[in-house]
């Protein structure tokens, strides 16, 4: 039960088979909220916030731990075990489609196909790789967080510190999607930017979905493109939907792709 | 003015930079005040993405926050982003962000309202960069005052070893004191029992042996007292007037502190008596004075008083004492006063502020020790080249008073002018034993006094005295040498001869004897004695 409060997770639906959303850097569970209620009649499906996001127990945070996407993937597994998965669906949103990715890799068994939105298994362009961000951009952004104190977190403070003067910025909303501690939020940029796992996409097995939104800047066509290309079971869906969050500003589209997928 | 113009006006210049956004974030509209602060053509901006106004961080921010906040609550307030100006710089804004839907409930556009937040940005700087370097001080004061009491403690630890230090020194060189008398007691006692042995006198053997042991007995209860540092006292109390005390030594007090200080007496109307040992408070009153008077080396006031006094519940407690009727005897100066670290230790037995060989440093200890046995207190009010003054409680005493002498002392009576006569001034009782009795072999008189108010009564009666031999340490607030310069004020060519329990130099390197007075150090010989008592009353004959 520790690992349930650990994430915060929740889990609603009647069906047998269980799919599991991951919400992705920025955001927690709320991002599933369009698209989650479409599958509860058919699935158990379960969400949860990533260890430092959302309801989250932020005790549980190690930077150690945390430095990687497998410490995210480890939780994954953690969860999957505890509610006894098998054969479930993953649909993991942004940096989240590879954590999934890391846990099927990990736990075979556990998931049976995988759905990845807006999914990068590297954000820093490479040789022979586009991922979107040049090395001088990603590293602009990790000395941002580093040093300016007044970028992100100054835009969270208000809401964070629950300004009992300006009701209107703490409504539960936002509070809850940039509770996020400052100090973590950061650490999750770091690794999420800096990781490279695309060694890993050869190795996953299960089928998997790559729904892919036009004009995404945090994952580019080209990059969800090389996902597709990776991944030996892989189907490649490209969305009308414009921006890196299509589970909410097009979940019907998200939804129709999911179950034709599934 | 048309109403037209006015909203025109109101959206192109209003204090805040307003864009409409279309659903999925490219600009439709942007108003002057927008271009006035970007420098960018706000008909030029129309087609850009807004995420491409701003910095890499602000891009992400918008992407992986602000539009999927936005999305789901259909507002945004206050997110701080920069702006990338045309000419690359940034400019620091605060966004509000709103949905606005149309009739089917579809996300019409966008608007954003932009707030130049250049001032506030360099205000929250400023505060976190206080809040830091507050932080940083605090930390630092923390180390600081951590640091402070360290380095007090460690000095307070090494203040307390040296005053540990001063204190075994002192009691060392009282101890090496009291015991040169008491080897002088037993060293005489066994050289006369070999003397008298030779001389047949066997019959007066005991009391030799007798001496010596009372000399082994008082050394043994020395260093239990010194151990307990319990200054026990046996003290005779009976009633008696303080008023009329003072007045019976007031001309002895007014020769013990000299010409350059004016005493003045102020005894209360109607003083309450008082039960208490007479000789003890004479001793200590002497002992206050002569405090007084090294004090004032420049001369001074001197002024003794007396009061009736009442403490109540509080007062009586500040002072330790039960509350009631009290008679109190206090001595002030107008000397240099003390420091309230002399203060603080003042009663602190073999602690003194004089130079070695001129205070025990038992005087105040011992006044303090009466007035506790006596039921009473002592208290200093000092202030530091102002003066002192000490005041003694003592308990009213209910009922009459006694009037018997106080001070008395005998004198065998003279048996013949020719025969030489000798005071002996000593508190050890086994040296003055010892002393008359090698004098009485050489035919000489002996008078004793135990301590210097005694001597000086004889010194300043009538009763011809050859020589006077006395210790330099001595009870009662007069040193041997003080005894000797006051009894030379009426006894011009008197004789003297100094013993001494201190080590030569420690008595004579600081001025207090001058070397070539004649001087015999404890424990000595019955020979030397004889030997330096001839030769100064042959010297007289000459």
């Amino acid at each position: 039960m520790a690992v349930l409060q650990r994430n915060n997770v929740r889990t609603q639906g009647t069906g047998e088979r269980a799919m599991m959303f991951a919400h992705g850097f920025g955001c927690d569970q709320n991002m599933w909220r369009h698209v989650a209620p479409a599958f509860e009649a058919n699935f158990r499906t379960v969400l949860f916030d990533n260890v430092g996001a959302g309801g989250s127990d932020l005790s549980a945070f190690s930077k150690d731990k945390y430095a990687s996407l497998s410490g995210y993937a480890a939780d994954v597994v953690e969860i999957a075990e505890e509610l006894e998965f098998k054969d479930a669906v993953f649909v993991g949103h942004s940096v989240s489609a590879m954590i999934g990715a890391l846990a099927s890799i990990r736990s075979p068994g556990l998931f049976g196909s995988l759905v990845m939105v807006g999914p990068s298994p590297r954000y820093i362009d490479d040789k022979g790789y586009v991922g979107g961000f040049s090395a001088a951009q990603i590293e602009e952004l990790l000395e941002f967080l580093d040093n300016n104190h007044l970028g992100w977190s100054a835009a969270m403070a208000p809401m964070i510190m629950g300004n009992a003067d300006r009701p209107e910025l703490g409504s539960e909303l936002a509070n809850s999607f940039c509770r996020t501690d400052p100090e973590i939020a950061k650490h999750f940029a770091r690794t999420t930017f800096t990781s490279d796992n695309r060694a890993d996409l050869k190795h996953v097995t299960v089928p998997s979905l790559i729904l892919q939104c036009s004009d995404d800047i945090i994952a580019p066509t080209v990059v969800g493109e090389y996902v597709h290309k990776e991944l030996a079971n892989s189907k490649f869906v490209q969305l009308r939907a414009t921006g890196h969050c299509p589970n909410l500003s097009a979940p019907q589209e998200v939804i129709a792709a999911i179950r034709a997928f599934i | 003015m048309r109403a037209d113009d006015d909203f025109e006006d109101l959206f192109e210049h209003a204090p805040c930079g307003y864009l409409s956004l279309s659903p999925d974030g490219v600009i439709v509209k942007a108003n002057a005040t927008f271009g006035t602060w970007t420098e960018f053509e706000p008909a030029g901006l129309a087609g850009t993405r807004f995420r491409d106004l701003l910095n890499i961080a602000g891009r992400i921010y918008l992407e992986t926050h602000l539009m999927p906040l936005l999305r789901m609550q259909g507002f945004v307030n206050e997110v701080a982003l920069d702006v990338v100006k045309k000419d690359g710089s940034l400019l620091p804004i605060l966004i509000n962000a709103v949905e606005r839907k149309d009739a089917s409930g579809q996300v019409a556009f966008i608007r954003l309202t932009l707030f130049n937040a250049v001032d506030r940005r360099r205000y929250e700087r400023d505060l976190l960069e206080t809040r830091a370097s507050l932080q940083a001080l605090n930390n630092s004061l923390e180390e600081r005052v951590a640091e402070g009491v360290a380095l007090r403690l460690k000095l307070e630890e090494s203040l307390r070893q040296s005053q540990k230090m001063e204190a075994i020194g002192q009691l060392t060189g009282g101890i090496a004191h009291d015991f040169n008398n008491l080897l002088a007691g037993i060293g005489g006692s066994v050289e006369l029992l070999g003397i008298r042995l030779k001389q047949g006198r066997i019959d007066t053997l005991p009391r030799y042996i007798e001496a010596a042991h009372g000399a082994v007995t008082r050394a043994a209860a020395l260093t239990h007292r010194l151990l307990a540092f319990s200054r026990q006292q046996k003290l005779e109390p009976r009633p008696i007037n303080i008023n009329r005390l003072i007045i019976d030594i007031e001309d002895l007090i007014r020769r013990t502190v000299g010409p350059g200080v004016t005493l003045e007496v102020v005894g209360a109307g109607g003083l309450w008596p008082a039960i208490i040992d007479p000789n003890q408070l004479e001793n200590a009153l002497l002992n206050l004075c002569i405090n007084a008077r090294d004090a004032m080396p420049e001369g001074g006031r001197l002024t003794i008083e007396t009061a009736n006094k009442w403490l109540d519940e509080r007062s009586a407690q500040e002072r330790d004492l039960p509350p009631g009727q009290y008679v109190t005897l206090s001595v002030t100066d107008t000397g240099t006063g003390m420091t309230p670290e002399v203060m603080a230790r003042a009663f602190e037995p073999f602690f003194t502020t004089k130079d070695i060989g001129h205070g025990t440093g038992l005087g105040l200890s011992m006044v303090f020790g009466f007035a506790r046995q006596s039921g009473g207190q002592v208290r200093i009010y000092s202030e530091l080249g102002k003066g002192t003054t000490m005041c003694i409680y003592l308990p009213r005493h209910y009922g009459e008073v006694d009037t018997a002498e106080t001070g008395s002392f005998v004198i065998k009576p003279q048996e013949a002018s020719q025969i030489v006569t000798v005071l002996i001034v000593d508190d050890e009782p086994t040296v003055r034993l010892l002393v008359t009795e090698v004098l009485d072999d050489c035919g000489y008189h002996s008078i004793e006094a135990a301590d210097g108010p005694t001597a000086l009564r004889i010194l300043r009666s009538n009763v011809g005295i050859d020589l006077l031999i006395t210790d330099l340490g001595l009870p009662g607030g007069l040193t041997g040498r003080q005894v000797a310069d006051l009894a030379r004020e009426a006894r011009k060519d008197l004789k003297v001869l100094f013993i001494t329990g201190f080590a030569d130099n420690a008595a004579s390197g600081n001025g207090h004897v001058d070397p070539s007075m004649p001087m015999l150090t404890k424990p000595f010989t019955v020979e030397a004695l004889v030997e330096k008592v001839t030769r100064l009353l042959s010297d007289e004959t000459r």
